[in-house]
């Protein structure tokens, strides 16, 4: 069959052209397939990064419209079918070298950031040490990671904050955190870098790391299980106080970790979100009551809820007693130890 | 579309986006759609009882369904992307995993409230009037022509991904808004942020990281020539419109794009008025020549007749 691809070519990385070809491939190829065509055929100056071909080793990361994809994995019959002739760009939110081709080394930093090593020193079973298959299903998403850079390529928060640490970074951190043979010391000091600035609370839950990942990591359920440890192990300041109302000076606050306190506390005295809490509790008093214009405008669109009147949910107390039995429950189950198979999280 | 719903305007509608419940109603009831109250829900959870507690979360999204399966009514009616995808979330787990499904039961049992047996499904607002019998009936509804109004449709995030939960449409090339706004007699535009995130869940945590978002696609709607933007989120809503001033002076440009809600739009063609719409709780205020062809009398003729 003929393909016919747009190709974004860049010499130096900087200007660039899109260029059209055309090539014969067999009906079975895929993007890869149809790159090698127009390389060997048309112009062999076209620069690319391959080698295994069957979507294992993470080379091959590009855009076919705008959206990240494994090259070697992308069929190429059902574009051809369909008449539609697709553009092919580098990956973002990493700088282009020529063509096709991207620097990893800003994705290596922050793999590298992470630690992507288990730690076990402190662990009190260290000289014998067992991931049970139950426990596997708190990773086992994220091992499955091949480094590619496509939920990269794509997250809204790092074109925002490029040094945002990332889905992919993350999803590696999570494999660590989340592996029942890494001891509570490393565990603990991990979270509290990871509640820091350019960390998991940078994370917009825009979920297009979980929509490109081409291998099911699921990079922003990673995430969230990361949250959801920070508050299971997270107490008082340990990660950043759980409120900016109160903080003790001195206190380092987390207004991400605030700011999901302040859902969970509302939901269960009055069942609806309580609007009036979270700014202040999100970004401290002093800064909310010092942004006047903004609550002004607020205000004038009547969009200032009564905080003496509160929205409350009937029958609320049913959530209240839920709110108590489940922490009960997650009491007994973290007596349990760490590691216990039932605290593991899914957030799928 | 079907006749009845359980109603879950989730908390954003209920509380500083309330014109979006009162346009939502309107439209609903020129459909000739019954909308029964939930009257013990409570707020789904939004992304950060997901994250932080996830237990809680699927206990609280259960506790909706199965209030919505104690009226009798077998779909809840969303309004909000992120009631959206995380009622649908809980909604698969609880309809894949049995063991799961009996654990929560039992608490839910123990609490005294109503419990869930999977038989419920969540359907957003977008959905239900995009197409099929929904669509036809809107068509119906819509005496009011919007000629001459450009519309920039802004998804948002959690009504396209992750598609294997939502599913409804392509995610990186949606139709569902376009088709909506043009059976209203405007003009889509089209401009390449309109699947991107507003940044809105990180808009207080990390103000600056999420006003780099929202500048997207308000500048590209503004520079496409957009009367207006469009979104089925309240959030997405609030993020574009209360922060926009911010957002200027975050780009150091002016934008200046008032930002609706889609059951306004939807109301506007259907002539419904201003006072159930509520343009006027909008922090961008509509210039008078949008607000001429959103609310032009019914049957006047438009500009170019």
């Amino acid at each position: 069959m003929e393909v016919t691809l747009k190709i974004r070519r860049s010499p130096d990385g900087a200007s660039h052209t899109t260029e059209t070809y055309t090539v014969e491939v067999p009906e079975t190829a895929t993007l890869l397939d149809a790159l090698d065509a127009v390389k060997d055929k048309r112009d062999g100056t076209l620069a690319y990064r391959k080698s295994c071909r069957m979507a294992v080793c993470g080379s091959c990361g590009m855009r076919m419209d705008g959206g990240a994809v494994l090259a070697c994995k992308t069929a190429m019959k059902p574009l051809v079918e369909a008449g539609h002739v697709p553009t092919i760009s580098p990956m973002g939110n990493l700088p282009v070298i020529k063509d096709l081709v991207v620097d990893m080394e800003p994705f290596w930093a922050k793999i590298r950031a992470v630690k992507p090593f288990l730690q076990t020193e402190a662990h009190p079973a260290k000289e014998h040490l067992v991931e049970a298959q139950v426990q596997q299903a708190n990773i086992g998403k994220e091992a499955l990671c091949i480094m590619c850079g496509c939920c990269v390529s794509e997250c809204n928060s790092m074109e925002s904050d490029p040094d945002f640490l990332g889905p992919a970074a993350l999803a590696k951190a999570q494999r660590f955190v989340g592996d029942q043979r890494e001891d509570d010391v490393a565990r603990r000091s991990r979270l509290k870098d990871l509640n820091g600035a350019h960390g998991i609370w940078d994370c917009t839950r825009c979920y297009f790391c979980n929509q490109r990942c081409p291998k099911g990591v699921d990079p922003r359920d990673a995430i969230a299980k990361l949250g959801a440890q920070t508050f299971r192990f997270g107490s008082g300041s340990e990660f950043g106080a759980k409120t900016n109302m109160f903080a003790p000076v001195g206190t380092v606050v987390e207004p991400g970790v605030a700011h999901a306190q302040v859902f969970v506390d509302s939901t269960r005295r009055g069942g609806f979100l309580d609007e009036t809490q979270l700014v202040p509790k999100t970004i401290g008093p002093l800064a909310a009551a010092l942004d006047v214009p903004f609550a002004l405008r607020l205000a004038r669109a009547g969009k200032v809820p009564n905080p003496l009147h509160k929205h409350k949910a009937k029958n609320n107390d049913e959530v209240k007693r839920l709110w108590k039995l489940l922490e009960a429950q997650a009491r007994e189950q973290q007596g349990l130890g760490t590691n216990h198979p039932s605290l593991i999280d899914s957030h799928d | 579309m079907q006749d009845r719903y359980a109603y879950y305007p989730g908390c954003l509608a209920s509380l500083s986006q309330k014109e979006l419940d009162s346009s939502t109603r309107a439209v609903c009831a020129k459909l000739g759609v019954e909308l029964v109250e939930l009257e013990s829900m409570t707020c789904c959870g939004a992304g950060d009882i997901h994250e932080a507690k996830p237990d809680y979360y699927l206990h609280l999204n259960a506790r909706i369904l199965g209030q919505a399966e104690a009226l009798g009514i077998p779909t809840i009616l969303t309004i909000c992307n992120v009631c959206t995808l995380n009622l649908r979330q809980a909604n698969k787990k609880l309809k894949q995993d049995s063991g799961e499904l009996e654990r929560v039961n039992r608490n839910l049992a123990e609490v005294g409230a109503a419990t869930y047996s999977g038989e419920v499904e969540v359907r957003h607002l977008l959905w239900e009037v995009s197409e099929g019998d929904g669509y036809e009936r809107f068509k119906e509804i819509a005496v009011r022509s919007l000629e001459g109004l450009r519309v920039a449709p802004f998804y948002g995030c959690q009504i396209l991904r992750p598609s294997k939960l939502l599913g409804f449409e392509n995610p990186d090339s949606p139709q569902s808004l376009e088709r909506l706004i043009e059976a209203c007699g405007a003009e889509a535009i089209d401009y390449e942020a309109k699947v991107k995130c507003c940044g809105f869940p990180i808009v207080l945590a990390r103000e600056d990281v999420a006003l780099g978002m929202a500048v997207q696609p308000l500048a590209q709607a503004r520079d496409a020539g957009a009367d207006v933007i469009v979104t089925p989120c309240p959030l997405c809503h609030l993020s574009l419109d209360a922060w926009q001033q911010k957002a200027e002076k975050h780009a150091g440009r002016p934008l200046n794009v008032p930002i609706l809600h889609l059951a306004q739009l939807l109301g506007a063609a259907a002539g419904i008025r201003e006072d159930e719409l509520k343009f006027k709780r909008h922090v961008v205020r509509l210039s008078s020549e949008v607000q001429d062809k959103l609310l032009r009398p019914q049957g006047a003729p438009v500009a170019g007749d």
